[in-house]
């Protein structure tokens, strides 16, 4: 049994590099200069007489194809524009197909950062590896590139017709519940609202000081075997710490946490919200783990995104599956 | 919920038994790499390449811990999905542990690289064709390695999780405890109709495409399906339960329960995530005369901001 202080008491040592906003602004100017080069690819025999499905693929940063799944409601199911929504993946998940988000009334993209499944062509660092690609330098860390492509898919969602572009969100959980951070700082001027459970790649060093379980592990493992990068690493991770994107979000959040989770120690859930600016709902279940008490809370996810984006088929009685 | 639609098959011991003679037939030609990067002061990990039926390439993550032997070992029953990572660190400092990189996961997906959704109907109107006919020998084929390795105590010899567990533990008569935490091909034949869940609706998703084939993929299901394995199992077993009233809760689940030949203990899941797991793993380091570890930690409050969020 682990004996530590309340999650709430403790404080990430996480540092703001003073360029972090130029080094994003850079990444996000070269992406927006990239044609996204959409396409989609109806996949009958995944739809069914409520959701149409498809394989899409568009170009995000360095010319990488990124892959994924996009489904929406069928006019006859429901009437359009929809909502949009990005279900963003975990770390060891393969990308979501988010039919039953389309079938509650969204038009969702279950993304497929470079590296996943549908993505992995040019960029294939493996799992376990993504966490420690490259970490030495923030410039071709593996992470500069999926934070892009989950940012991305925003960009896909805006160039469809069906998309009412004034409701945007974003939802995911563990990695999922980082990428939805990331992506509603970078794309602060279109997301409306997201919903994070808990939420990966914050306070890394410090995560990874008190756990011994993956990903983070990972990063033990190359400091193990690596001792004299220790400090290089770190000054990389905090270009991708959500604890320094969060003050971007301005947006109502939805963050809950497991406060026994030995993946994602729910210390840093509690730095990210002292850092958002905008309105945050927070929820912290004793005695859950890395389930962040999904059983409870999905209900809650769903009402929180409904709220703000309004899909048709809302308190209908059809509901997601599980993130 | 208590009807099951699957029989067992007339001929299921011969097509297991063929499977076993497959893998009999073929080395497993094992070659087992240090890897320093996942290597701890209490442990070592490897990554051990297997041949299994196909012949078909697999890779295994071998973790032994330091010290004197002879150690309990553990076999963690592969899941659903393409990322396949070594044995967690607890597991490691108390068992020679092995998962299972199985043909189509990263590690293992050449020439055959599985798609998640995708694997699950690849081959599924043919039960001696469907992928998961050479991916139960790779789990075969990956435990006989663990039973063969001689630092392991084969008194003391389990297998933890997903419910392939349960048919490896029939074939094999070397188990002497078995968790099943994760039903996925008890009853998978009566589920799929009832869901439009991941990676369920994939049978779903085949059969809007051919329709036809309904009775062929049940008839598949059947082979695979641990309640007709059940029985041959005499081992020590600890069943984890879900709500009443859904599948994988006390209804659903027992005919399972009933139908293993050895002693049953079930274990209701509380949906508390860091509870269930440490009651598993109290539940085998006592079966293995190991200490448990439990991951929660405490003491912890649960924060100002959500007070009214209590369950």
């Amino acid at each position: 049994m682990t004996i530590r202080g309340l999650a709430r008491d403790h404080q990430t040592s996480v540092r703001r590099p003073a360029d972090f906003d130029d080094f994003w602004d850079a990444i996000m100017a070269e992406l927006a200069a990239t044609p996204l080069d959409p396409i989609l690819k109806l996949v009958p025999h995944r739809s069914t007489d409520a959701v149409e499905v498809y394989e899409i693929g568009y170009t995000s940063l360095d010319s990488v194809r990124i892959g994924g799944w996009y489904c929406r409601p069928r006019e006859t199911w429901a009437k359009g524009p929809y909502p949009g929504l990005s279900i963003v993946p975990g770390y060891n998940s393969d990308p979501t197909l988010p039919k039953s988000w389309a079938k509650l009334g969204y038009a969702a993209i279950g993304v497929a950062p470079r590296g996943k499944l549908g993505s992995d062509t040019q960029f294939n660092p493996g799992y376990p590896g993504l966490l420690v690609h490259n970490i030495v330098d923030r410039n071709t860390y593996g992470y500069r590139g999926f934070y892009a492509d989950a940012a991305r898919a925003i960009d896909f969602l805006l160039s469809r017709p069906e998309v009412d572009k004034s409701r945007i969100g974003v939802h995911g959980s563990s990695q999922g519940g980082a990428l939805t951070l990331t992506t509603a700082a970078l794309r602060h001027d279109v997301i409306v609202c997201g919903a994070a459970g808990a939420p990966f790649l914050a306070g890394f060093m410090d995560c990874a000081a008190v756990t011994h379980s993956y990903p983070y592990e990972e990063i033990n493992e190359y400091v193990r075997l690596y001792p004299e990068r220790e400090e290089d690493v770190r000054s990389t991770l905090e270009y991708f710490d959500c604890v320094n994107f969060a003050s971007k979000i301005t947006r109502p959040f939805r963050i809950y946490v497991g406060l026994a989770d030995d993946i994602v120690p729910p210390e840093t859930g509690y730095d990210l919200v002292k850092a958002m600016t905008g309105e945050v709902e927070f929820v912290a279940y004793e005695r859950c783990g890395h389930d962040a008490g999904i059983y409870w809370e999905m209900p809650n996810v769903e009402t929180f995104l409904a709220k703000y984006l309004k899909p048709a088929l809302a308190d209908t009685g059809v509901h997601a599956q599980m993130t | 919920m208590t009807t099951v639609s699957s029989t067992a098959p007339a001929d299921l011991d011969a097509f297991w038994r063929a499977i076993d003679d497959e893998l009999a037939a073929i080395p497993a030609a094992s070659e087992s790499e240090a890897s320093a990067l996942h290597s701890t002061e209490h442990s070592t990990t490897s990554k051990v390449k297997l041949t299994s039926i196909g012949p078909y390439r697999i890779e295994i993550f071998l973790s032994i811990p330091h010290g004197d032997g002879p150690f309990p070992a553990l076999l963690l029953a592969p899941g659903y999905g393409s990322v396949v990572t070594p044995p967690p660190y607890d597991d490691r400092m108390r068992y020679v542990a092995i998962s299972i990189r199985y043909r189509g996961t990263r590690g293992a997906d050449k020439p055959y690289a599985a798609k998640f959704p995708g694997l699950l109907t690849d081959g599924i109107e043919n039960p001696d064709r469907w992928r998961f006919r050479g991916i139960f020998a790779d789990t075969l084929r990956a435990f006989e390695y663990l039973c063969g390795l001689p630092m392991i105590d084969p008194d003391r010899v389990a297998i933890y999780g997903s419910d392939i567990g349960v048919i490896v533990a029939a074939r094999r008569n070397r188990v002497n405890a078995l968790a099943v935490t994760v039903p996925f091909f008890y009853r998978l034949a009566d589920l799929y109709p009832t869901t439009e869940i991941y990676p369920f609706e994939e049978i779903n998703d085949h059969l809007r495409a051919y329709p036809e084939g309904s009775e062929a993929v049940n008839r598949t299901l059947s082979y695979f399906d641990p309640l007709h394995h059940a029985a041959r199992v005499t081992t020590n077993t600890l069943v984890c339960i879900g709500d009443p009233g859904v599948a994988g809760g006390p209804e659903w689940m027992a005919p399972l329960t009933e139908a293993f030949g050895g002693a049953v203990e079930q274990y209701a899941f509380t949906h508390e995530g860091q509870t269930d797991y440490d009651a598993v793993d109290r539940w085998l380091a006592q079966q293995q005369g190991v200490d448990p570890r439990p991951r929660t930690w405490l003491p912890q409050d649960i924060g100002p901001w959500s007070a009214a969020q209590q369950h």
